[in-house]
């Protein structure tokens, strides 16, 4: 089975797609760390900040539908803790908005601020994984100084992963085949268990073949690519670009909008 | 329980991330001259077995709809040791921040500490703390229990205190943290019984996997189950209600003055008539004046004399912005259209 149906969109092609990975990953930490610095009280300017990845997105050909459904998928923790802030904080607050004028709560504002930052940085990280192939990314952090022992441990990872999900769907529409009701939760653990036991075995006796054939074509434990890192005019083109915008909404904008 | 971005300040952010960052090089350092180049294939699957265990749900008790799945750090941990399983969970955090988007960017320093490295640590140390002497079912049995319940309260407590040392959320922190210490004494508690369960297993088909961990047969009653969620429920729920007595918070009391010792001294004091008038006007308008802080509300008061002009300005913000946004999208929309042709 092909394993790329969460991060599909990596394997396209576009001028953000060819940008170096060290140049994309330290732009969406650079980004992630303004956009979580600004103040809690105001809104619009992140609305501004929104601007970037969604225009990277929407460049690079990443359906922006994808990406809000991806964003909703990890949302649930971060939303009951934002719903939680106005039962806490009820100060009246009285905000107005071009002819609109509200009468809420300070909590409602600080639950809008903590939603509106987590959609906008998780839009970076998004156009940041479905425009980098996992393997570049991880040659990118090897070269930014993660140690190499992560980065074997992190290529392995992602190469299984869709292997061994695969077959832990096999076990499981196996369970539901012949479990046709709920058996009560002491022989539904032990069921589980040996599931999950058989898994386990499974693994260590593919990883004992994969580590016997790894080793007779030579692996050492060092991992080595073919391609080589290089930084185009393109990147630093982009890098002037996203320092341009982060640093210009901050200096400029953000005084005008508080 | 991943940790968004959001719920953390810059500097708690960075300091994480360089605590875990620092801790991760000294284990790889380590690890790297324990293990030969054969155990790298089998760790990077151990990793991908974390996230196919996630696939295989099960029914839980009492709760019905509901079902629980297992995270497996402590398995690991018993089975591999500590360091291996800290690298492998780790490795496994850090794919589901950058293919799962499941936490942020920044606060993947935070995640790895809390799921990862004190979960491994913690649990594999209470394990051996245990099982220590002689062998037997009774003593593996709580060992397991003991790692999964207290490593994964742990990480639920960093959780807390991290998002209130931020002072990100408004949520008191002793609702916060019982909130917290009770769903994951659920989730421990099941992930303990699939762990010891899984164990029993493992040690009845391939007892070479477990043999240094596990030297003897464990198994699963019904009433060690029962005896030990009692024990858990009745030492968790005494640790609670002392933490939700009225004892003030320790943040409260570093700079609170004490009614009840007249010559104690607040440890931070600001003798600002401003700040005054902020403490005034909020125990006037807060429904909950037991609960303030003060350094977060003096961005508020400016904010509720908001004039009407400043709504304009971000109302133009916004527009702007989403102008900009449509003008790309349609952009876009033109020139892949013309593309093809």
């Amino acid at each position: 089975m092909h394993h790329a149906y969460i991060d599909k969109f990596a394997y396209q092609d576009s001028a953000i797609h060819r940008l170096d990975s060290r140049v994309k990953f330290l732009v969406v930490l650079v980004f992630t760390a303004v956009v979580i610095s600004l103040p809690r009280t105001s809104l619009s300017i992140l609305v501004c900040y929104a601007i970037g990845p969604f225009a990277v997105l929407v460049w690079a050909g990443i359906p922006v539908r994808f990406a809000f459904k991806q964003i909703l998928l990890v949302s649930p923790f971060v939303l009951v803790l934002a719903l939680s802030c106005p039962l806490y904080d009820r100060t009246p607050v009285a905000v107005s908005f071009g002819p609109f004028l509200w009468r809420i709560t300070t909590g409602w504002m600080r639950c809008f601020t903590i939603l509106a930052k987590f959609v906008v940085t998780m839009l970076a990280l998004i156009a940041l994984v479905s425009t980098t192939r996992f393997n570049n990314l991880l040659a990118g952090l090897q070269r930014l100084g993660l140690p190499r022992l992560l980065i074997v441990q992190l290529g392995f990872l992602y190469r299984y992963i869709f292997v061994l999900i695969d077959r832990a769907h096999h076990i499981v529409r196996a369970r539901a085949g012949r479990k046709l009701r709920n058996l009560g939760f002491k022989t539904e653990l032990r069921t589980a268990a040996s599931m999950l036991g058989s898994l386990f075995i499974r693994s260590i006796d593919t990883a004992e073949h994969i580590s016997i054939a790894m080793q007779a074509r030579g692996f050492d434990g060092s991992w080595r690519t073919l391609w080589a890192l290089h930084t185009h005019q393109s990147d630093w083109l982009f890098v002037l670009g996203a320092a341009c915008y982060i640093s210009g909404l901050y200096i400029f904008i953000k005084p005008i909008l508080q | 329980m991943h940790m968004a971005n959001e719920l953390l300040s810059i500097p708690v952010a960075t300091g994480t991330l360089a605590i875990a960052g620092a801790s991760l090089g000294v284990i790889c350092r380590k690890v790297r001259q324990v293990i030969a180049a054969d155990k790298f294939a089998l760790m990077g699957i151990l990793g991908a077995f974390v996230f196919a265990a996630q696939m295989v749900n099960f029914q839980l008790p009492a709760m019905p709809g509901t079902s629980g799945h297992m995270v497996g750090a402590v398995l690991l941990a018993i089975i591999l040791g500590p360091h291996l399983g800290a690298i492998v969970i780790s490795s496994v955090v850090i794919v589901q921040c950058l293919i799962f988007q499941d936490g942020g960017l920044l606060a993947l320093g935070c995640n790895i500490i809390n799921i990862a490295l004190v979960p491994s640590y913690l649990g594999y140390f209470l394990y051996r703390t245990v099982t220590n002497g002689g062998f037997s079912s009774l003593k593996a049995y709580i060992g397991a229990m003991l790692a999964c319940v207290i490593a994964m309260e742990a990480g639920a407590i960093l959780v807390a205190i991290e998002a209130a040392v931020s002072g990100v959320l408004v949520v008191p922190f002793s609702t916060f943290l019982i909130t917290m210490v009770a769903i994951h004494f659920l989730v421990g508690f099941v992930e303990g019984l699939a762990t010891v369960a899984v164990l029993a297993y493992l040690q009845q088909l391939r007892p070479d996997v477990v043999a240094d961990s596990l030297p003897g047969t464990i198994r699963l009653s019904r009433r060690a189950v029962l005896v030990t969620l009692a024990v858990f429920a009745f030492v968790i729920g005494a640790g609670l209600s002392l933490l939700a007595s009225d004892l003030p918070d320790g943040l409260e009391w570093s700079y609170a003055e004490r009614p009840d010792q007249p010559d104690f001294q607040p440890v931070v004091s600001n003798p600002d008539a401003r700040i005054a008038a902020v403490d005034d006007l909020q125990s006037k308008y807060s429904p909950l004046p037991d609960y303030s802080a003060r350094s977060s509300k003096l961005g508020e008061v400016a904010e509720q004399q908001a004039d009407v002009g400043a709504g304009w300005t971000s109302f133009a913000g916004v527009v702007g912005s989403v102008l900009t946004m449509a003008l790309i999208w349609a952009t876009a929309c033109i020139l892949r259209r013309r593309q093809p042709q």
